[in-house]
């Protein structure tokens, strides 16, 4: 038995998947911030699992992301080379919000006062041009102890080539502090740009003490009940790892949420025989769009937490995503000219939308979609919950269609039709930004919002093919059963391609996979990039690479991948340049066997349960639509739109001319209308 | 005429069009070639009625090329026509009596037609690393004494004619410039973003309709017009005054130029006058634009909105012909930019006064603070070149201290170059990139501080040393805060024991000698008295500023453990504040 607990905002999701009998199980329960380890043993309870049975336990947790944005991390000394004291908080002196006099740099979690300068210079070759000045070094060990910090981060100038004086620092570190949590650059990113290394390891720091008590009290909970088997932790790079590394490492699981449903995206297209998807996630809060092509999502080499103009860079590999603020509970309004906006203020739980009776007044996108009638307020969440479409209508009719004079139905289509242009535009930015039409690709919706919406912003995109999965509202949960075990490592490997030392390469790639006892097990998978780029550029791209090209020294197939992907991305390449290597990168991947979806029994004749008025194209005329249980329906069958597909956390919505077939597996196929 | 709008296909289309312009600025800079484009962000892309008015433009970059390309379509339309164009037309233009900047900034253009129709020009204006001349890198400096020196002029030229390339213009331009393949593909960049452009504007012709898109357009405008109105018109009308200077041009020594501003307020619409600026200089230092008003403008009305025709429609821009930033042809303007910070500071301290909540006080306002050493490298023998630009303080604000070490009011998102990257390439030891303590001017919310990069150089080489032109006239204070200190470059030579003050370009420099590129502080906001004596010592723990400072400025008196002494400090305050 494999279970996966996600922690969300609002929800702990619990998917448990028996490989003997193909059977899903599920519960849901209300996440407890304040006391995380106890919402996981409820929904643990809650879900009937036999904890004795559980072989692995997946856990995607919010409590390090969360840790650095309440900034409840622990108190952190720095210490630095001499004449970098300020490196960390000057940044790259860039002002993002270019007309902003009143903008925000990041605020650095180690003050001044607690970041000490200390004797010592490598240089870029790594050469030693000023020995580690133990006297100095001891000196500010001594600081931080009267200061009685927990946590130490060490960042030295050039580490990522020659790591020798944090080594010894680190060292020294331990035993001048020996309770403190202690965190070395090069340990956590081996990288050059020292204000990224540095933010990358404070941060590390920073919330080292609390996921390692975090990580401690689970584990003992856990065993309390009688849980035997394996824990894993998801990380941002899609992986997961040992508790053990993730107390090392926990910078590396702060986005470990919004990536369960680009992996369990990834795994569906796949088995579904579609390499090239779009994973379009609606939530309650906010829509999120990732690509992944040939069944592997897009990485990024790292983001910034609390956004780009004011947050902290990490550095480490996490899925790449893009996200607006429209979710189900985002909130419709009248800005001061009289223009309708939706979001990003939401609703979220609580207050809710207004048809949720939870105190809402505002006008939500779930209410929209209610007064179309694409909602059922009787058969919500499985009828759980009873919607208010009389109050959602009002709100919408005095706050929405009043001031804009036009009818209720009106402006709750608005509203929606408001939210798809929204989400077109993150679609559209995850793929032509990367140089890929989204035309190519089959778009898969997630989230409780998701399929409500997919088949709108398809049609608006012009990409034909849409894919609603299984459990499509607890995707996150049912790709982290899926999720591999993963470790990424980036050394800094600077050199002419041409010229470059490619035995000196080989055993870099040896020496990075030697951290690792996953990289060498047997069975495991191991990705090499290398990050290249035309001389005298800045950015990067990274190339895949085989171990059978280092080994062979084959420049000119190197040379020839980085001109084609250049080629695609910007749509010119340079084969005159000379390219310089900047890192090597390696993914030590110990696979999973994909999940044996059990087959639905065909069944080829589709039945309408009952027929409802649903507003789709023209909020003057509703439509008579036939309304589908999805859990009713077999293999094989077809139904063609107008039509609604309902299932107990999300409603389908197929348009007139949309064509939707099911799957082996149970997966619905949608051919849009107008788009091929 | 606009009710007949529905208002989602008004919302929609006020989102898309500005996507639109950043997709072509995405475009852009991932295909150029150019570190002025994909790291410095020096261009900006649009899209621009046949009138000329600014339908979009992409967000983020370089500030000061705000709405700065309509002029460019009303000369070409005067010139060409409106029949003078046709589908696969693209003009390219960089010349000063209309363009009004340096000639790096080369500007191409493509017309869009719907049936036939013009409708509407997409829009890439660029810095290229090289136009011939003096121009290369940055661009050329305030010495150059006129356009012809500095570089290719290129005036309103179709480089395309009905989608075929004249073979003839491209050769002139590729056989005077330096880098060729780098320009050229840019410029090839340039067009493939134009074309982009129109291609999505196109598409939402198709899906809307001519007619609904120009309505939707037309109102767009007025509502952003609207908005921007109604957040003037909290300010009390008046006329508001404040003025600044240069020490000197760069060429004529010992010579003030002055840059003043008036702004007058009246029932919700501003007049700029920059009547009270410098006439234009013999030292290229002139511009010919609006960018001084409107970035000032566009920071207190709507800084995070979109920029459109309607952004401006409230302002009224005064600037004489033959004034500084109005010159006339052939003044010279390599250094077009270098006074534009200080006459947007100018105009936005004006305003203090109007909107006491709103007006942070001055910051370095300097373009520079760049870092600019070149040579060979002794291993690869390939040239290289140091680029990095540093930041310096901005001034306190109502409510809170100016932030440190960022760079000026007209540059965005401009990153200084890392310390491991630069030595990675270049033959250099940065030995402390650092906040100065004390540069900062003090005051109830201070300002930013300013920073000292110190760099070595391993090998001989040539250094660019920027002009130290606001030494007296450094970043002011508001509301009683005190100025910034100003920065400078300095350099120490192997075997000297003292730093040297030093200016000019191509500077050659021998190896191990010493240079400290200096940043100027921001200025402060309100009484130093009056900051929070809490604040002041945790500055001095900081050693953000010196316990001399603490006492003298702030009138605080730290205990040996750096607790507040409260008896002696209410002393010292009340005794600093009869003297002032």
């Amino acid at each position: 038995m494999l279970v996966a607990i996600d922690i969300g905002g609002t929800f702990t999701d619990l998917m448990a998947f028996d490989e003997a009998t193909g059977r899903f199980a599920q519960a849901k329960s209300l996440s407890t911030p304040t006391q995380l380890v106890k919402g996981i043993i409820d929904c643990l309870r809650m879900s009937g699992v036999d904890l004795a049975e559980i072989a692995e336990l997946i856990h995607g947790s919010t409590t390090a992301i969360n840790t650095l944005i309440e900034r409840k991390g622990a108190k952190t000394g720095l210490i630095v080379t001499r004449g970098t004291r300020d490196v960390y908080s000057i940044g790259r002196g860039n002002r993002p919000e270019s007309y902003n006099l009143f903008f925000h740099r990041h605020r650095p979690l180690v003050p001044r006062h607690l970041t000490r300068e200390i004797d010592e210079r490598m240089l870029a070759s790594g050469e030693v041009l000023e020995p580690l000045g133990r006297a100095s070094l001891e000196e500010a060990c001594r600081h931080l102890a009267e200061e009685k910090v927990e946590a130490v981060a060490v960042c030295f100038l050039h580490s990522y080539v020659n790591p020798e004086h944090e080594r010894a620092a680190g060292e020294i570190v331990r035993r001048a502090l020996p309770g403190a949590y202690v965190s070395l650059s090069h340990e956590i990113l081996r990288e050059y740009r020292e204000f990224e290394r540095t933010s990358t390891t404070v941060v590390n720091a920073y919330i080292g003490p609390k996921v390692a008590g975090y990580m401690r009290s689970l584990k003992a909970s856990l065993a309390e009940i009688g849980f035997r088997g394996e824990l894993a932790i998801m990380q941002s790079n899609g992986g997961v790892m040992t508790p053990e590394v993730a107390t090392e490492r926990p910078v590396a699981m702060m986005e470990s949420g919004p990536v369960g449903g680009i992996i369990a995206s990834a795994q569906t297209g796949r088995a579904l025989g579609f390499a090239n998807v779009i994973s379009f996630d609606m939530g309650g809060t906010t829509a999120k769009a990732s690509l992944i092509r040939e069944g592997e999502p897009a990485m990024a080499p790292g983001y910034y937490v609390g956004g780009y103009a004011s947050g902290h860079p990490v550095m480490v590999p996490v899925i790449d995503l893009v996200e607006v603020g429209a979710g189900g509970g985002s909130i419709a309004w009248i800005d001061e000219i009289g223009a309708l906006k939706v979001g990003p203020q939401s609703a979220g739980a609580d207050p809710g939308p207004i048809c949720y009776r939870g105190g809402g007044t505002e006008p939500t996108i779930t209410d929209a979609n209610l007064v179309l009638g694409r909602l059922d307020p009787d058969d919500f969440l499985g009828g759980q919950m009873a919607l208010d479409a009389e109050s959602a209508a009002r709100g919408i009719l005095e706050k929405i269609a009043n001031p804009l004079r036009v009818s209720t139905a009106a402006a709750a289509q608005a509203i929606v039709n408001i939210a798809v242009a929204k989400m077109s535009l993150a679609v559209r930015e995850v793929s032509v930004a990367k140089g890929y039409d989204p035309r190519d690709f089959a778009l898969v919706a997630s989230g409780g919002a998701g399929p409500l919406h997919v088949t709108a912003i398809a049609r608006e995109l012009h990409i034909p093919k849409v894919i609603v999965p299984l459990y499509p509202a607890h995707f996150s949960a049912l790709g982290m059963l899926a999720a591999d075990e993963r470790h990424d490592f980036i050394r800094t490997f600077y050199a002419d391609l041409d010229g470059a030392d490619f035995r000196q390469l080989e055993r870099t790639v040896e020496e990075m996979a030697a951290q690792s006892t996953l990289a060498n097990r047997k069975g495991a998978a191991r990705r090499i990039h290398l990050d290249l780029r035309y001389v005298g550029q800045e950015f990067t791209l990274s190339v895949p690479v085989t171990q059978k090209q280092i080994e062979a020294q084959d420049r000119r197939a190197i040379r020839g991948a980085f001109d084609r992907l250049y080629e695609r991305r910007y749509a010119h390449h340079s084969p005159e340049e000379p390219v310089e290597i900047v890192n090597i990168r390696l993914a030590a991947i110990g696979k999973r066997a994909s999940l044996a979806l059990p087959r639905l029994s065909a069944k080829r004749r589709a039945r309408a349960h009952r027929r409802m008025k649903v507003h789709l194209d023209d909020p003057a005329r509703p439509v008579s639509c036939p309304v589908y249980r999805r859990e009713e329906l077999g293999a094989g069958a077809r139904i063609s739109g107008p039509a609604l597909v309902r299932e107990h956390g999300t409603t389908t919505v197929l348009f007139r001319g949309d064509a939707c077939s099911v799957a082996r597996t149970g997966e619905l196929l949608i051919s849009v209308r107008g788009a091929a | 005429m606009s009710t007949k709008l529905d208002p989602v296909t008004l919302e929609v289309i006020r989102n898309a069009l500005p996507a639109i312009a950043n997709e072509m600025a995405a475009d852009l800079q991932r295909t150029s070639y150019n570190m002025m484009i994909y790291e410095v962000r020096d261009f900006c892309t649009a899209l621009v009625s046949v009138d000329g008015e600014l339908i979009s433009q992409n967000v983020g970059g370089v500030s000061h090329f705000v709405a700065d390309l309509g002029v460019i379509i009303t000369d070409a339309v005067k010139r060409y026509g409106r029949k003078g164009f046709r589908p696969g037309d693209v003009v390219i233009t960089n010349h000063q009596a209309v363009a009004g900047q340096h000639l790096n900034n080369v500007v191409i253009y493509v017309p869009y037609f719907f049936k036939g129709e013009l409708l509407a020009f997409a829009m890439v204006r660029a810095h290229w690393i090289d136009v011939g001349g003096t121009s290369t890198g940055f661009g050329a400096g305030p010495e150059v004494p006129d356009p012809w020196q500095e570089g290719l002029q290129l005036d309103q030229l179709k480089i395309h004619d009905g989608g075929r390339l004249d073979q003839t213009l491209h050769r002139v331009i590729r056989d005077n410039i330096r880098f060729p393949e780098s320009s050229l593909g840019d410029m090839n960049s340039q067009i493939a973003s134009c074309k982009l452009g129109i291609r999505r504007l196109d598409e939402l012709v198709r899906k809307y309709g001519r007619d609904t898109l120009l309505r939707a357009i037309a109102r767009i405008f007025d509502e952003t017009e609207t908005q921007c109105r109604k957040i003037i018109a909290r300010l009390a009308d008046g006329v508001y005054d404040a003025e600044s200077f240069f020490d000197d041009d760069g060429v004529t020594p010992d010579e003030r130029v002055r840059i003043h501003a008036r702004v007058t307020v009246k029932s919700g619409s501003m007049t700029i006058d920059l009547s009270g600026c410098s006439p234009e200089r013999k030292a290229a230092v002139n511009s010919r634009t609006l960018a001084g008003a409107r970035v000032a403008y566009k920071a207190i009305t709507a800084p995070l909105a979109p920029v459109n025709e309607g952004s401006f429609r409230a302002l009224e821009v005064i600037i004489p012909e033959g004034n500084i930033m109005m010159a006339r042809y052939p003044a010279p303007m390599a250094g077009w930019s270098i006074f534009v910070p200080t006459v947007v500071e100018t105009i936005i301290s004006s305003l203090a006064q109007a909107m006491p909540d709103r007006i942070p006080a001055a910051h370095h306002g300097l373009l520079g603070g760049s870092v600019v050493f070149f040579g060979v490298h002794p291993k690869s023998k390939r040239r290289f070149v140091v680029q990095s630009i540093e930041g310096g303080g901005w001034g306190g604000r109502p409510f809170e201290d100016g932030e440190s070490a960022t760079v000026s009011v007209c540059q965005g998102d401009v990153r200084n170059g890392s310390i491991e990257g630069i030595e990675m390439k270049c033959p250099v030891l940065v030995k402390a990139r650092a906040l100065r303590r004390d540069s900062a001017g003090a005051g109830k919310f201070r300002g930013g501080l300013g920073i000292d990069m110190q760099v070595r150089n391993f090998v001989d080489g040539k250094w660019n040393f920027e002009r130290a032109n606001r030494r007296g006239c450094p970043a002011w204070g508001l509301w009683g805060g005190g100025p910034g200190e100003s920065g400078g470059y300095y350099l120490r030579a192997p075997g000297e024991s003292e730093y040297r003050m030093m200016h000019g370009s191509h500077k050659p420099v021998s190896a191990n000698s010493e240079v400290v590129v200096r940043t100027g502080g921001g200025g402060g906001w309100g009484e130093p008295l009056e900051r929070d004596p809490e604040r002041v010592r945790f500055d001095v723990l900081e050693e953000l500023i010196s316990q001399e400072a603490a006492r003298d400025l702030y009138g605080v008196v730290l205990n040996e453990d750096l607790s507040v002494d409260q008896a002696a400090s209410r002393d010292l305050r009340r005794k600093l504040g009869r003297a002032a």
